[in-house]
């Protein structure tokens, strides 16, 4: 019993040490740039499977194929820095974060063409032993783990505190502007920063494909997370921190999993992201600086606002905001639920009922989001309760359309509120972070309660919708649910525009802006937080609603972190809070995929790059952020 | 530095003139703000080390002293945003430190910040209005209530009559606001808050204060970075505010003293987080000790570098 014990701490040791190092490279980049990078599961995905062509293809050693990947990624990762955050130096403090998730979302599309979208074996070249003390056991692969993971730590910590090229990035990290003006590039520091990233992603990288034997184009996300947790967990800005922090995740999941259960590995890690959220935000060794960071960064500025749409030059030229008024939404409703006249096409009206959800569903996301300046990597979550609550209220309970719709809203609501408690006093990255675990929980919950949602096998039979007011009728074509889609959207939009114009709009706005001064001019900011993710939630749940009617089955694939990034980038894209822009790219960004559908598995691709050159052009989205 | 002429018109001669003088303590124990005792240490550093004062409805009082003599810690006590390691607030006979910035708010004290803070993309109108935001939550519920959120948000969807009042009467507190400041603001309310000069923002922040219609003010340096005239502007409109709203009490963090001693009735001098002196402006401002603080040394004679006494 104590053996098997050990055996589990040594091995959530093992791949904690992994979690470690992706979460130290977090450290090194959030520490000079006060960034957090998303791309550092990218990168660590491009070091497993440039080590893996380097054996395959190159029949390089494994040895050599390692060193070849880490040198790659390392110059990959300075690249990236060059292109994707120095144009964006002055840019809103939200512009360079979101580069990294372009970034990531190109390379991991990439991958998938490159390498195709299957998991392959990684040949490892020796046998893997395994040696016994007592009855518990550790293996060859895990001592080569802790001894790679080690010798990195030490090195690191030995260049960043020995080395004057570490001293000028420790220089860097503490007051970048003091360090330039003793003479420090400051802009190089940062180019090595994200270099020592990429050789730490592209290291961990490894590491993972010899632990599991095999490499897959999807592995960053999930690796990714992890190590961004462990980092969030170690405190952000220390680098002992990254390390404790991935140590101690490796061994609460893996007992976890060997003690409740392997579904519930991530659950219980993303669980402890939340519980430390809460309690402790600044981490285990990090200090309060955590409580200014990102948008409250600017709070130290010549103008303070706690606002992500705010730069460090607090310079802001005045942007045109285009928005439609409330009954704006209700006629492009009306005249979209037209379209069923002009075509009969099921795959045209399909797209565009899609289109429309897609549309209430970003809005949802662009009032937390923008309007409250709360950025939300964990809206899919919302949108499959929505769809899940649909799915039961209509099948099992037997609801009508109407109540089943309005049920899933105000579950959604609820449980939109419940979230968002433990984020109340988070702000800037945190509450993005905070998020992100709130929507992997969503999405881990309808992945393991198969009771309710059938888990992977999909929530089926989801009946048509039936409309109690028109004496029951069964909208079972597919024009009738056009037309149920349009009218609900329609609807629900205008209301929600009707809100952010409303005095409560002004009150959301004010606490994006500056939550200290609104605190101070005596606001209820806790309500109005809770009262915006509540309305957010209504409309996610909506939109969910709606899709498991159009559906009419339900799995969690359509609710995956990705979808939320997908999300929170289309919200971006129409402009932080602008309800019309979240609108308009939400229905534009679903049916132009259907334009190039021959080219499905650019989708992802033209999302980043549009991303990215949105960024560089109009920071503040296509019909400016409000 | 802001210099002016100490030699300059704009300080009279004497406060004797004054209607309003410090109130006697028998009758008002409780109303009114009374700091006891008050302390705040960050690691060691001890910004704030047992200061009492009060300040009665009507009153103005004036905090100064050197940098870093804790005036601004002391305000940051006051409305909620630091913790107090020790002593206590009272405000009307209720104890407010511990409470959370928006409820000493709410319980009508009003605060400006050092640098201030204005929501910065929202309008200047937008700004005032959510300085009118507590009220009219309140409006009409008796004592402290606020609006139920689903009234709120029923109210503002469809339009409610009622909830449409409210908002009338709270537009006509903001624009009362901001009128008070001439033509600097009002002119200018459709304009986001940053592309506000410098001083226009201290105004606005001013404006938004005075909005919620607070019982008291604690402004922290509300002159800084205006020009002699500019301060002599805001001199004014304090004077004016006071004659209008006889019962507000006003605490201001000021460097400048001209504006110090134009509108306060009494002056509490802070050296390294004690209490130095207090008294009238003339007794406090030119105690010996006072000016040795400020200036690191007794003064022997006028000279040119004293100018930043006002």
């Amino acid at each position: 019993m104590l053996e098997l014990f050990a055996s589990q701490v040594v091995n959530g040791l093992a791949i904690g040490q992994v979690y470690a190092l992706i979460a130290l490279g977090f450290t090194l980049v959030f520490g000079v740039s006060n960034l957090i990078n998303f791309a550092q599961g990218a990168l660590f995905m491009l070091g497993a499977f440039i080590a893996f062509s380097g054996v395959t293809v190159l029949h390089l050693p494994l040895p050599a194929a390692a060193v070849l990947s880490v040198v790659v990624v390392s110059l990959l990762g300075m690249l990236l820095e060059r292109v994707a955050l120095r144009p964006l130096e002055n840019a809103p403090y939200i512009a360079p974060v979101l580069s990294t998730l372009a970034i990531s979302l190109i390379i991991d599309q990439l991958a998938e063409i490159i390498w195709s979208p299957e998991g392959q074996a990684f040949p490892v070249p020796f046998e893997e032993a395994t040696y016994f003390f007592g009855a518990a056991y550790v293996t060859s692969t895990d001592l080569l783990i802790f001894g790679f993971g080690a010798v990195t730590t030490v090195a690191l910590t030995l260049f960043l505190s020995r080395s004057w090229l570490g001293r000028t990035l420790r220089a860097t990290a503490q007051d970048r502007d003091a360090a330039a003006q003793l003479g420090v590039r400051t802009g190089n520091v940062k180019g090595m920063a994200f270099a020592l990233a990429g050789l730490l992603g592209a290291l961990s990288g490894i590491l993972v494909a010899l632990y599991f034997k095999s490499v897959f184009p999807q592995m960053g996300l999930p690796y990714g997370l992890k190590g961004f947790a462990a980092a969030l967990l170690g405190g952000l800005t220390s680098m002992p921190g990254a390390v404790l922090g991935g140590l101690l995740l490796g061994v609460v999941e893996t007992l976890a999993s060997a003690y409740v259960g392997e579904g519930y590995r991530d659950l219980v890690a993303f669980t402890l992201v939340l519980v430390f959220l809460v309690f402790r935000p600044q981490g285990l060794l990090g200090n309060r600086r955590l409580d200014a960071l990102g948008g409250a960064g600017g709070a130290a500025g010549a103008m303070p606002s706690t606002s992500v749409l705010t730069s460090a030059s607090s310079q802001r030229g005045a942007v045109r905001t285009l928005d439609l008024p409330p009954w704006g939404f209700l006629a492009v409703g009306a005249v979209l639920a037209l379209l069923p006249a002009v075509t009969q096409s099921a795959y045209v009206l399909q797209a565009v009922a899609y289109a429309m959800i897609f549309a209430l569903l970003v809005a949802s996301v662009t009032l937390v989001s923008g309007a409250l300046g709360m950025l939300s990597i964990g809206h899919a979550a919302f949108y499959g309760v929505g769809a899940y609550a649909v799915g039961l209220l209509a099948r099992n309970a037997g609801w009508p359309a109407e109540a089943a719709i309005a049920g899933a809203a105000l579950v959604t609501a609820a449980v939109a509120v419940a979230s968002a408690l433990p984020l109340l006093k988070l702000s800037g990255h945190t509450v993005a972070l905070g998020t992100l675990a709130v929507g992997q929980i969503g999405y881990l919950v309808f992945m393991t309660w198969l009771e309710v949602t059938r888990g992977p096998m999909g929530f089926i039979n989801i009946p048509a919708p039936r409309l109690a007011v028109l004496g029951g009728l069964n909208l079972s074509s597919l024009v009738q649910k056009f037309w149920l889609i349009a009218a609900v959207a329609a609807l629900a939009l205008a209301l929600a525009q009707r809100l952010l114009d409303s005095g409560i709009g002004r009150v959301w706005r004010g606490i994006r802006e500056d939550r200290l001064a609104a605190h101070a001019a005596g606001l209820p900011v806790r309500r109005y937080i809770l009262l915006g993710f509540a309305l957010s939630g209504v409309l996610a749940g909506t939109a969910g609603g709606l899709f498991a009617y159009v559906q009419s089955v339900v799995s969690p694939e359509s609710f995956t972190v990705g979808v939320s990034i997908l999300l929170l980038t289309i919200a971006v894209l129409g402009g932080l809070g602008n309800l019309t822009g979240a609108a308009l790219a939400g229905f534009a960004l679903t049916l132009l995929p259907e334009l190039l559908r021959p080219f499905a598995e650019w989708r992802m691709i033209v999302y980043g790059v549009a991303l990215l050159i949105m960024l560089r052009l109009r920071p503040h989205g296509l019909l400016g952020a409000r | 530095m802001s210099r002016s002429d100490p030699g300059s018109a704009g300080i009279p001669p004497a406060h004797a003139g004054r209607a309003r003088g410090p109130r006697s303590q028998d009758c008002e124990a409780a109303a009114g703000l009374h700091v006891e005792r008050l302390s705040r240490h960050f690691s060691g550093v001890k910004a704030v080390d047992g200061v009492s004062f009060h300040l009665a409805p009507g009153e103005t009082v004036a905090l100064v002293g050197p940098n870093g003599a804790g005036k601004s810690t002391v305000i940051q006590l006051l409305s909620g945003v630091e913790r107090p390691t020790s002593g206590r607030i009272m405000l009307d006979g209720r104890r407010i430190d511990g409470l959370a910035p928006e409820r000493i708010a709410r319980l009508g004290l009003g605060r400006s910040f050092q640098t201030s803070r204005v929501f910065p993309a929202l309008t200047v109108w937008d700004s005032v209005l959510l300085g009118t935001q507590a009220g009219l939550l309140r409006d009409g519920h008796g004592g402290g209530r606020l609006a139920n959120p689903l009234a709120e948000l029923a109210g503002e969807l469809l339009g409610l009559p009622g909830w449409r009042g409210r908002r009338t009467r709270a537009a006509t507190r903001a624009a009362a606001a901001l009128q008070r400041f001439g033509e600097r603001l009002w002119p200018r309310r459709d304009q986001p808050a940053f592309s506000l000069s410098y001083a226009n923002r201290r105004r606005l922040e001013i404006a938004r204060v005075l909005a919620a219609q607070p019982r008291f003010v604690l402004l922290d340096e509300p002159a800084a970075g205006m020009n002699p005239s500019e301060t002599a502007e805001l001199t004014d409109l304090l004077l004016a505010l006071r004659a209008e709203q006889p019962a507000l009490g006003i605490l201001v963090v000021e460097h400048k003293l001209s504006l110090v001693r134009r509108i306060a009735d009494r002056v509490v001098v802070l050296n390294q987080g004690r209490v130095l002196a207090t008294g009238t402006p003339a007794q406090a401002l030119d105690h010996p000790e006072v000016v040795e603080a400020y200036l690191g040394r007794a003064r022997t004679r006028p000279v040119e570098s004293d100018a930043h006494l006002g």
